[in-house]
């Protein structure tokens, strides 16, 4: 398609672009760094990378929405036109109608209290063009768009509130289509959304790429994400480009180190190589397999886990008294007199140094489920036995419990007392079980097996001085000091960065091999469950649809509930289009 | 234990006393603030060096030479009372009161408040059903008349004062921390610190109590003001400790004697503009207090 119309001259050109923001101590950070970077009419482009990696940065100069601080040299072209030396007139016709940004984060980038209609309308107003000169053409043109994006049109009389997550990014694309712009910049448009959810907007992009020859740019973290719709894929670090190339090279065979870092992120699934090797080992997996080395070369040394056997052993010896049993448990809540049944049903066993995936999409009740195992919500009907013991009811009793099974959160920023010293966080649960011996010294051997070494260095830390990866393996520590048999997870790498996702899971993958520490890993992302679990659970509507070894379930799915989220995986979205 | 819960421990004190020091410079940057605190500590000052400036013999009516009403003068620059006492002395004594019953009160009303609203915002169920119920009560009441039936109650003396105010003036605070405490305890590290095990007392101890603090501060300077305000009150009434002089127990005797009304406004003025004053200061305090801990009501 973008061959066949592709005239001369580019939509979007950057030219030796470098954007810094003032800082209030008068220094300056650069967010991109002499970057250029040509989008040709109709091209769709991916940009790739970390946070705080400029690619956002990027976008926004394009529509020049920096903030005042922000100081830009090099030229930005779109259409052939510097934006720079745009009067504001020109400005604001070449916004929206020329070039639209879908801006990340759909969910608060709707005004409350405006039906999704007005918001529509509200940018054909500013653009008013002859064919959207009067209230009737207005609201066809709605309905219009509202089709565009697979939406009915009776929606354009919904508040932002009554949509769900996926309906609401809709809108914003529909809403970015408004006034037949050429060019559409898409921030992390997918972020924040359950896979089902996000291939339907994937689907619709793609689409709408194809039958209107659009030119796109998106951008987002997930490789596989813009494998599937994009060309040509752009990845960025520190401000600069360090790879550039068709998608499936980028994917398949990185030549950068930090490209292989992504891409090892999002593994495809059915591939021994990520079969219970993240981080810094799959990274040394994809180069020695680039580099035509055979692939069973891995050995120890290249983070390939001796575990398997060892633990497949020991499981067959304790599955009688399984550690964590879930005996038919109900979870109802009530809202607003309707119940709503949470967890419907559920039997589940974890054994001891197994590592349990439970996968289902948002709102299967997944956390339900793991905040009841933790006796952190009381449950309807069933029961939760630790070690063949139901769980007591009452709170006191709980304590020796929770000491044995604890709890890691989805978002370590938050999980920390931001007051807390990183000692004070690791020993809380120390202070809290008045375990006998050094304090000291636990914190220290708890801190060393988070990985975070020297220990000394981080007693003094608060945790708004850490990285989210260092936060989350504070998190962790905190955990292990208590010397738990368990570990439930809920999302435990959701919010952090693709190269920090793989240590922490391989931190996880660590302990289970050296301390035999089992873990029940919450997740929606299929390929952290191939990643690391031994076993997989779906979950969906609050029953366990399937529960069996990774290989089985994710290779030989039975319900055609598994089969669907397999089916949405983004790595293998692309191969679907 | 060994070093580490020190070093711990220092490392926090740094942190805590750098964080003290940017919240001087901000509140510093308030000139209105400032300029409360500046007035108060002289009223301060006046009330400790109370018995220095104006020995309690020169305002004892047995050894009095003035005469009674004197308007002002050098000897007396702001007059003399209708029993031919020093109004300047009198307005010295009177701070000490007014400030003691303020701070006191407030401490009562804090306590209660904050115990009550950390209480309501943490247990659910019928505790908080209840809890909130009587924090109800006491916000309907009119606290003033609450106190003024406590005072009558009770035997008649300065504490008897400042446990009526406090034990009218806790209800809003108790509102205050309970919203403060609902948001408080829906973060995930709560969630965290019940799975590490922590009962009720260690999360209000060590995570709520530290968090709902800053917001008790702001409140209190706010509150000592209407607390000087309901002691002046109780007093003017009758209800005060009659063998201290107080700002509202002046305005009763003026009221009292007639000099209100016989034009003697050198006994009138004085300690009605000293209760203006002192309130506005807290106010102003508090305020600037206010803005400085709570980053989203700056420019206001």
């Amino acid at each position: 398609m973008s061959g066949a119309q592709q005239p001369a001259g580019a939509a979007l050109e950057w030219r030796d672009v470098t954007i810094g923001y003032r800082r209030g101590d008068g220094g300056e950070l650069v967010a991109v760094d002499g970057v250029s970077l040509s989008v040709p009419r109709g091209g769709t482009v991916g940009l790739a990378g970390e946070s705080g990696c400029g690619k956002s940065t990027m976008a926004m100069s394009v529509l020049r929405l920096l903030p005042r601080s922000a100081r830009i040299t090099g030229s930005i072209l779109v259409g052939g036109e510097d934006v720079a030396t745009m009067s504001w007139g020109r400005l604001r016709a070449v916004r929206w109608t020329e070039a639209a940004i879908v801006f990340q984060g759909a969910m608060h980038s709707l005004n409350p209290v405006r039906t999704v209609r007005r918001q529509i309308r509200e940018a054909l107003e500013l653009h008013s063009s002859p064919a959207t000169r009067t209230p009737a053409q207005r609201d066809a043109r709605v309905a219009e768009l509202l089709a565009l994006v697979d939406l009915p049109a009776a929606r354009a009389e919904a508040y932002p509130h009554e949509l769900s997550g996926g309906q609401k990014q809709r809108v914003m694309i529909a809403m970015a289509l408004a006034c037949d712009p050429e060019v559409i910049i898409a921030d992390e448009p997918t972020t924040a959304l359950d896979v089902v959810v996000q291939a339907q907007v994937l689907d619709v992009l793609s689409g709408l790429v194809r039958d209107r020859g659009l030119t796109l740019v998106m951008i987002s973290h997930d490789l596989s994400v813009l494998a599937a719709v994009c060309e040509r894929i752009v990845v960025m670090r520190h401000g600069r480009i360090v790879e550039e190339g068709p998608s499936e090279q980028i994917l398949g065979s990185p030549r950068h180190e930090h490209t292989r870092e992504l891409a090892a992120a999002f593994p495809v699934i059915g591939d021994p190589g990520s079969r219970r090797v993240v981080g810094r080992a799959a990274v040394t997996r994809l180069r020695a397999r680039e580099s035509g080395a055979p692939e069973e070369d891995g050995g120890p040394a290249a983070g390939v886990p001796a575990a398997p056997d060892g633990a497949a052993a020991t499981h067959a010896e304790d599955t009688a008294t399984p550690l964590l049993e879930v005996r038919d448990l109900v979870v109802d809540f009530r809202s607003r007199g309707q119940h709503v049944r949470a967890v419907d049903h559920v039997s589940l066993r974890c054994r001891a140094g197994e590592i349990v995936a439970l996968v289902g999409q948002s709102g299967s009740g997944k956390t339900t489920l793991a905040r009841t195992v933790l006796g952190l919500q009381r449950p309807t009907s069933g029961q939760v036995l630790h070690r063949g013991v139901p769980l007591p009811t009452a709170r006191a009793a709980l304590k020796a419990y929770r000491r044995a099974v604890q709890f890691v959160l989805q978002d370590p920023s938050a999980s920390l007392n931001p007051k807390h010293t990183v000692y004070e966080a690791v020993a809380e649960g120390l202070r809290i079980h008045r375990l006998p011996g050094d304090e000291r010294e636990r914190v220290a051997a708890a801190l060393t097996q988070a990985e975070l070494t020297p220990p000394e260095q981080f007693f003094a830390r608060i945790p708004q001085e850490l990285s989210g990866g260092q936060r989350q393996r504070v998190v962790i520590a905190g955990a292990l000091a208590l010397e738990p048999s368990f570990l439930v997870a809920d999302e435990p790498v959701a919010s952090l960065d693709a190269s920090v996702r793989g240590e922490i899971l391989a931190l996880l993958l660590r302990l289970q091999r050296e301390l035999g520490l089992g873990a029940l890993v919450i997740t929606h992302d299929l390929g952290l469950a191939w990643n690391i679990a031994d076993r997989v659970v779906v979950m969906h509507q609050g029953r366990l649809v399937e529960d069996g070894p990774v290989e089985q379930v994710l290779l030989d799915p039975q319900h055609d509930y598994t089969r669907t989220l397999l089916d949405v995986v983004p790595s293998r979205l692309g191969a679907r289009l | 234990m060994g070093s580490a819960p020190r070093s711990g421990r220092a490392a926090v004190a740094a942190q805590r006393r750098a964080r003290a020091a940017e919240v001087w410079r901000e509140f510093a940057a308030t000139r209105s603030g400032l300029v409360g605190l500046v007035l108060l500590a002289a009223v301060f000052a006046v009330a400790l060096l109370a018995p220095v400036l104006v020995p309690l013999e020169t305002l004892d009516v047995t050894r009095l030479t003035a005469a009674s009403n004197e308007p002002p003068s050098a000897a007396h620059l702001l007059g003399t009372d209708p029993s031919g006492r020093d109004v300047l002395g009198m307005l010295v004594w009177g701070a000490r009161v007014s400030l003691l019953v303020g701070f006191a009160a407030t401490a009562v009303s804090m306590v209660i408040g904050t115990l009550v609203g950390m209480a309501a915002g943490h247990f659910t169920g019928l505790t908080q059903a209840v809890i909130m119920r009587v924090v109800d009560f006491f916000l309907v009441v009119p606290s003033l008349v609450l106190a003024i039936v406590l005072s009558s109650v009770l035997s008649r003396g300065l504490w008897t004062i400042v446990i009526a105010i406090g034990v009218t003036s806790w209800a809003s605070t108790a509102r205050v921390v309970r919203s403060q405490t609902l948001s408080i305890e829906a973060r995930p590290y709560i969630e965290r610190a019940r799975a590490l095990g922590g009962g009720d007392g260690h999360i209000l101890g060590r995570h709520v109590l530290p968090a709902v603090l800053p917001l008790v501060l702001a409140n209190t300077t706010l509150t000592v003001g209407s607390a000087v305000i309901a002691e002046s009150t109780l007093s003017f009434l009758g209800l005060g400790d009659p063998t201290q002089f107080s700002w509202g127990s002046m305005l009763k005797s003026a009221l009292d004697t007639g000099a209100a009304t016989a034009g003697f406004w050198w006994f009138v003025l004085p300690p009605g503009l000293a209760i203006v004053v002192v309130v506005l200061c807290f106010t102003l305090v508090g305020r600037a207090l206010e803005s400085v801990l709570n980053p989203t009501l700056r420019g206001r």
